[in-house]
């Protein structure tokens, strides 16, 4: 392979900015903290990650069609409170689970539909979703706790073969979600609804169930990622998942997936959740003061987008470049 | 004569505030549900309903902008008098400027408003108090310890003074000890990054000797790190973690009953609700009452816990 080719292949890959900024923020770490490169702090990074990298995944099908879901932490609440209210009234696991996540797919695809039927922006309808999702959950639960029974922790702290439960299902999802994103029809169409809509309805893609399956499909992985959270966390809280949505579009974007559809991958997603938690561990480990912890967070995204830019504009000129070249 | 005139005025009175009683509403501004939140206000509804008043409970969902839209809506609903628990400290201040103009008394409640001018009175937990005691619990119990003494301490909101000052209070508790190495991680209140946050902190520092919890709901959080760094030691034996937490839920009942956690220190959130009613009804009534009242927390350990169970708001019912 010739230096070109390899300046090639990396200048093509969008995510490469933030794999940039996260051996850079790696390497800072290490060298603030002894405990940082260790194996057992590697394994607590990607299962901090799991979560956000697991909505990320769907997050990052939604944006690819110009789409977007304010209303993923509703729905893990939602779903979170669904499965703690069934399994304290019925202590059935397979119940409780089927109806997870069939729910979670079902908010999702309801998004989907209100979206592809009403034509309205899908900030505003996952905004009016994520009110009532979260209003449902807290009416459900009247505000209470619930605990989860001890032996749902091994989703949470189990391990097989010695890897962690939660790193095993991100990495199970995350494969799903590369193979149907490059495979798939569903990953080729919905690349192009958000390069073009109207080309896509023109060429008469199915544009409106292709976005449901979207929307869906991030519900889907919401649900198994609440029940996650759920058990590492111990029980139902009524804060669980405020905010979230944030963290994972961040990730999403971050991992260079365009916020106006079209582009991205799920590699680049999960990167980018994994360099969120990353910022949040090096705090952790170097017992900084409370009160830097939001600037520096909001510091380090800055950089990160920063680089993004600065990368793109580069493979811009050099695509400038090559034109002039070409035309002379 | 004189006894008849006093028979007919005490008649009168009474006559008089039976009705003012029927009239009475108290608006209930409230920052946001969780479960100790939910148990004040049903101290709230539950002191309301013995007083025959009638409440408006309004919840803001932790957005102040919206928790200053619903004052000014209750106002407009003519309320006779206002119990806040505010998002936020410094963005209420407008909304009860305006309670005032119009004649309406403003309790704080659960969570203090030391700078607003407003505010007659606060009935609320002593968190300083509640702190220290999970602190001087946490002191005596490791009282032997040799060397540098690791504790890992989730504080809540920045934003909020009960988060503050329970963490201010447990390092006073703690103060007789020497060499200590506090860990402090920020947490929002909120239990994935306690648990991330504890993780972390653990990672950093794998000789933990002691967690403190500024809500007891984190506690089964930080019991998954204990179990998977293998430092889940029942309480007595040999690298036992002292685990201490403020609030009373279920999720501190639990721990302790079950040995994880050492104690916790649990609010009276029911005579919270209660005296806030009263506040209410002696400040109408044109009594003067002390701006600031505090309901102070009882510290429970595996010995008394499951006889107290009545008195912890958290326990299962």
């Amino acid at each position: 392979m010739s230096r070109n080719t390899i300046r090639t292949l990396i200048s093509r890959q969008k995510w490469i900015a933030v794999v940039l900024a996260t051996i850079v923020l790696a390497a800072v770490l290490s060298l603030a903290s002894p405990v940082f490169l260790t194996l057992s702090n590697f394994q607590a990074i990607l299962v901090q990650s799991s979560v956000t990298a697991i909505m990320a995944v769907g997050m990052t099908f939604i944006i690819l069609t110009a789409g977007i879901d304010i209303s993923v932490g509703a729905i893990l609440f939602l779903t979170s409170a669904l499965f703690a209210q069934l399994m304290l009234d019925t202590e059935n696991y397979l119940i409780a689970f089927v109806v997870t996540i069939v729910c979670a797919t079902g908010l999702g695809a309801l998004n989907g539909w209100l979206v592809v039927y009403f034509r309205v922006s899908p900030l505003i309808t996952t905004l009016a979703t994520y009110s009532i999702y979260r209003g449902a959950a807290i009416h459900l639960t009247g505000a209470q706790n619930i605990p989860v029974p001890r032996e749902m922790g091994f989703l949470g702290n189990g391990r097989i073969l010695g890897v962690p439960v939660p790193i095993l299902i991100m990495a199970t999802i995350v494969i799903i979600g590369v193979y149907m994103l490059s495979r798939t029809r569903l990953g080729v169409y919905a690349r192009a609804i958000g390069n073009s809509e109207r080309s896509a309805k023109e060429t008469n893609l199915p544009v409106g169930r292709v976005t449901i399956a979207v929307y869906a499909f991030s519900g889907l992985v919401t649900g198994i990622a609440a029940l996650i959270l759920l058990a590492r966390v111990g029980g139902l809280q009524s804060g669980i998942g405020i905010g979230i949505e944030f963290t994972v579009i961040a990730a999403v974007i971050l991992g260079g997936t365009k916020l106006t559809g079209g582009s991205g991958t799920v590699i680049g997603s999960v990167i980018g959740a994994v360099f969120l938690v990353l910022i949040d561990n090096g705090l952790n480990l170097m017992n900084a003061s409370p009160y830097i912890y939001d600037v520096v967070r909001g510091s380090v995204l800055l950089a990160a987008v920063a680089i993004d830019r600065y990368s793109a504009m580069r493979r811009h000129s050099a695509l400038e470049a090559q034109k002039a070249a070409r035309m002379a | 004569m004189r006894k008849f005139l006093g028979a007919i005025t005490a008649a009168a009175v009474s006559m008089a505030t039976a009705v003012m009683a029927d009239d009475i509403t108290i608006g209930l501004s409230v920052d946001q549900l969780f479960e100790s939140r939910v148990a004040v206000n049903n101290g709230i509804k539950a002191g309301a309903a013995d007083k025959g008043y009638e409440v408006i409970e309004v919840v803001a969902d932790g957005d102040p902008q919206q928790q200053n839209a619903q004052i000014q809506s209750l106002i407009a609903q003519g309320v006779d008098a206002i119990l806040v628990c505010a998002v936020d400290q410094n963005t209420i201040e407008r909304a009860l400027i305006a309670a005032q103009r119009a004649g309406i008394p403003v309790v704080a409640y659960d969570r203090d408003l030391p700078d607003s001018r407003v505010v007659q009175a606060f009935v609320g937990p002593d968190s300083l108090v509640d702190g220290r005691l999970a602190g001087e619990y946490t002191a005596k119990a490791l009282a032997d310890a040799e060397g540098e003494i690791v504790i890992v301490e989730l504080i809540g909101a920045l934003n909020d003074q009960n988060g503050i000052d329970r963490s201010a209070g447990f390092r006073e508790g703690i103060a007789s000890l020497e060499n200590v190495k506090l860990i402090e991680v920020p947490t929002d209140w909120d239990s994935a990054r306690a648990l991330s946050g504890t993780q972390n902190a653990i990672q950093a520092n794998p000789d933990v000797a002691a967690v403190f919890a500024a809500t007891d709901t984190h506690i089964p959080a930080v019991e998954t790190v204990l179990a998977d760094t293998g430092k889940l030691v029942p309480m007595g034996e040999e690298g036992h973690v002292v685990i201490t937490g403020v609030n009373g839920s279920r999720d501190g009942y639990d721990a302790v009953l079950s040995g994880t956690a050492d104690a916790f220190v649990v609010m009276g959130t029911d005579a919270t609700g209660r005296t806030a009613v009263d506040l209410v009804s002696r400040i109408l009534a044109g009594e003067t009452v002390d701006r600031v009242n505090y309901v102070g927390g009882d510290l429970y350990t595996i010995e008394n816990t499951e006889a107290n169970a009545a008195k912890i708001w958290g326990a299962p019912k």
